[in-house]
């Protein structure tokens, strides 16, 4: 099969060793050690070799040709949550811990099913504080609990 | 010894770290009942916590984090038939059946004793092993650390599944390149920074862990339908637990089954790349052959000895495992390798040494090991039916806070939101890669390993005088180099054999 799970994973992951043996040409190596028998280059470079032999091994002898199944899974829903991570990673400096994630578990909790506003806030706000508290009262660490412009 | 033994007890049985104890083995029953959720996501939740600890209590908190994890797997394979982790999958092959017919408590109570049997016989096995071994490996050399780390790399590989073992060397090799983005250790020289100060130290092995595994296992779980009807149905169909009593008879037939699945989990566990997946089926296939036609026809309607066996191993295993981790340094399974990264974050070099420099950490775990396995079996047990209800939460609210627990667990090591766009980053391509059955935790081992191996050869060369003779210069070097390739070539050999014998058979039948 053409088009198998192992084949599409081989292929990626080829590309993937043939960017990092390229990018292992731009290690910068110091003159002194040019001729040594080990330098910053050398294990990247065994690497590149094994990596795109193996993947190269993969593509000509899969384990298995089972083809990728695409049909009833909910990709939109992993986009959304993915974007949701990456704005929660953007929104925690400038919102704060407690606004941010209280708005990440709420839009989580969301996009998950959940309707009712009351199960969505009683879950979510006092999860944060409380975590929160445990975190920089019982842990001492410390971290940003409000917005820049709520700051004392 | 015993001198060991009660260091390993006196820092062990501080209120501090009894408490860590109950509290690790509660954890990780939690974490590990979550389907999806094993070991390793369990421990690799627990590292930003132990991480501010000190080192001995944040590694007996992990280790107890992981039985309780184990344990957890089998609670949800023995109720609902939903295995947390592979190493309980052969669990549900007589625990469910057990379930359906009115003897959940029974099964729980089996499982449970196995457990613990397992547990605490491979701990007294590792007591005695893990000194000797300790001993032997101080007279190890560079060259010879190099050539262990191969063969833990070769062997993850070999145990893989069939039509897996490529698959699982490359994602070893993808591990290894990880372990190289960031500063060389000893030129000094960027290497796959791509300008970007924020990979400068590296990529953090949480990071990776976190991303690979739990925050992975929970986009996973949003991709697939959701199964919370047939969960919580299940759930209401185990709410009536029945009796946890285990009688006499009961007991008589699961004795001798304990003790050899102990051995065999232990020994299974001790080999690098094996570990308790392996050890549970072997187990489990052991004692049907065993057990003769009779009983053997019972196995996977509900048989005790089929409960017993995969669950006395597993324990039996998960302590073997620590047996290299802690002599050699070098961890034979995913879980022992994310240890071993936490241990190294605390500043502790597993290996020979760690018996001799670090004994309070050295005995601590072995003892933690068998306080974790009484904690279990006192606690746990009893407060089962309670745990039990998180498997009722419904995913809508779970897994938005597995999501939340992982991203918060790196950013509070690192107070760099990067990280967190790295991880997305990363748990995208696990997602991925997992789809497609790539396999993630050699990828994690590779990662942990290469630092060290790079190390270690580049030492090697240098007292070789840049020469390479090393790698057949020094017997013992050249013994571990043999034992992993054959390792590697072995499993390959052995399949094409048995392929040409059936082949020949067909013809003799033929002619």
């Amino acid at each position: 099969m053409l088009f198998s799970k192992d084949r599409i994973g081989g292929t990626l992951l080829l590309a993937f060793c043939i960017t990092y043996g390229i990018l292992s040409q731009n290690i910068t190596l110091l003159p002194i050690q040019a001729k040594a028998a080990f330098t910053a280059r050398t294990m990247p470079e065994v690497l590149m070799v094994l990596g795109i032999g193996l993947s190269v091994l993969v593509l000509i002898f899969p384990g298995s040709n089972e083809r990728p199944q695409l049909a009833g899974f909910n990709w939109g829903k992993a986009a959304l949550f993915l974007a949701l991570m990456s704005a929660y990673g953007l929104t925690i400096r400038p919102l704060g811990f407690l606004i941010s994630t209280s708005l990440f578990l709420i839009a989580g909790f969301a996009l998950l099913g959940e309707r009712s506003p009351v199960k969505l806030l009683l879950v979510s706000v006092p999860l944060v504080v409380c975590f929160w508290l445990l975190m920089t009262q019982g842990l001492d660490v410390f971290i940003e609990p409000l917005p820049w412009f709520l700051k004392g | 010894m015993i001198e060991g033994i009660l260091i390993g007890l006196g820092t062990a049985l501080t209120p501090t770290n009894i408490l860590f104890v109950f509290a690790g083995c509660l954890i990780g029953t939690f974490i590990g009942m979550l389907p999806g959720l094993g070991p390793m996501s369990a421990i690799a939740l627990m590292i930003p916590v132990a991480a501010s600890l000190e080192p001995a209590t944040g590694i007996i908190l992990m280790a107890a984090v992981y039985y309780g994890a184990i344990f957890g797997g089998s609670t949800s394979s023995i109720l609902i038939n939903a295995p947390g982790v592979a190493s309980t999958v052969a669990t549900s092959f007589d625990g469910y059946p057990l379930a359906k017919q009115g003897k959940a408590g029974k099964a729980l109570a089996i499982a449970a004793y196995s457990s613990f049997s397992g547990g605490v016989i491979a701990a007294i096995f590792l007591l005695v092993a893990a000194p000797f071994l300790a001993a032997v490996s101080l007279s190890f050399h560079s060259a010879d650390y190099f050539a262990l780390m191969v063969l833990g790399l070769t062997a993850v590989a070999a145990f893989a599944g069939k039509g897996d073992v490529l698959k699982a060397l490359l994602m070893t090799v993808i591990g290894l390149m990880l372990s190289t983005v960031g500063t060389d250790q000893t030129q000094g020289v960027p290497r796959f920074t791509l300008g970007l100060i924020d990979l400068t130290d590296g990529i953090s092995f949480l990071l990776l862990v976190m991303a690979t595994f739990a925050l992975s296992e929970a986009l996973i779980a949003i991709l697939k339908p959701s199964g919370d009807d047939k969960r919580q149905e299940e759930m209401e169909a185990s709410t009536n637990l029945g009796s946890m009593k285990v009688t006499g008879a009961e007991a008589r037939e699961m004795a001798p089954v304990i003790g050899r699945s102990s051995i065999l989990g232990f020994i299974i566990g001790v080999l690098p790349g094996a570990g308790a997946t392996i050890a549970s089926f072997l187990a489990y296939g052991t004692e049907q052959r065993l057990a003769g036609p009779e009983k053997g026809k019972q196995f996977g309607k509900g048989s005790i000895r089929g409960l017993s066996a995969p669950e006395t191993a597993n324990n039996a295993a998960a302590t073997g495992s620590f047996v290299p981790l802690l002599t050699l340094g070098i961890p034979g399974s995913g879980t022992t390798a994310i240890m071993l990264g936490a241990l190294i974050g605390y500043g502790i070099q597993p290996g020979p040494r760690l018996y001799i420099d670090q004994p309070a950490v050295f005995w601590s775990v072995i003892v933690s090991m068998w306080i974790g396995n009484i904690v279990l079996l006192v606690l746990n047990l009893p407060l089962i039916p309670y745990i039990a209800r998180i498997l009722a939460i419904p995913s809508r609210f779970l897994l938005p806070l597995i999501l939340f627990f992982s991203l918060i667990g790196v950013y509070f090591v690192s107070f760099n939101t990067f990280d967190i766009q790295l991880m997305v980053l990363f748990g995208l391509i696990a997602v991925v890669l997992r789809f497609l059955d790539f396999p993630m935790a050699p990828m994690i081992l590779g990662f942990i390993l290469g630092g060290m191996m790079e190390e270690n050869l580049r030492r090697a060369l240098l007292i070789n005088n840049d020469s390479w003779s090393f790698l057949w210069q020094r017997p013992m070097t050249l013994t571990i180099l043999i034992i992993a390739a054959f390792c590697l070539f072995a499993p390959m050999l052995w399949a094409n054999f048995q392929r040409m014998r059936k082949g020949a058979d067909r013809a003799g039948e033929g002619g």
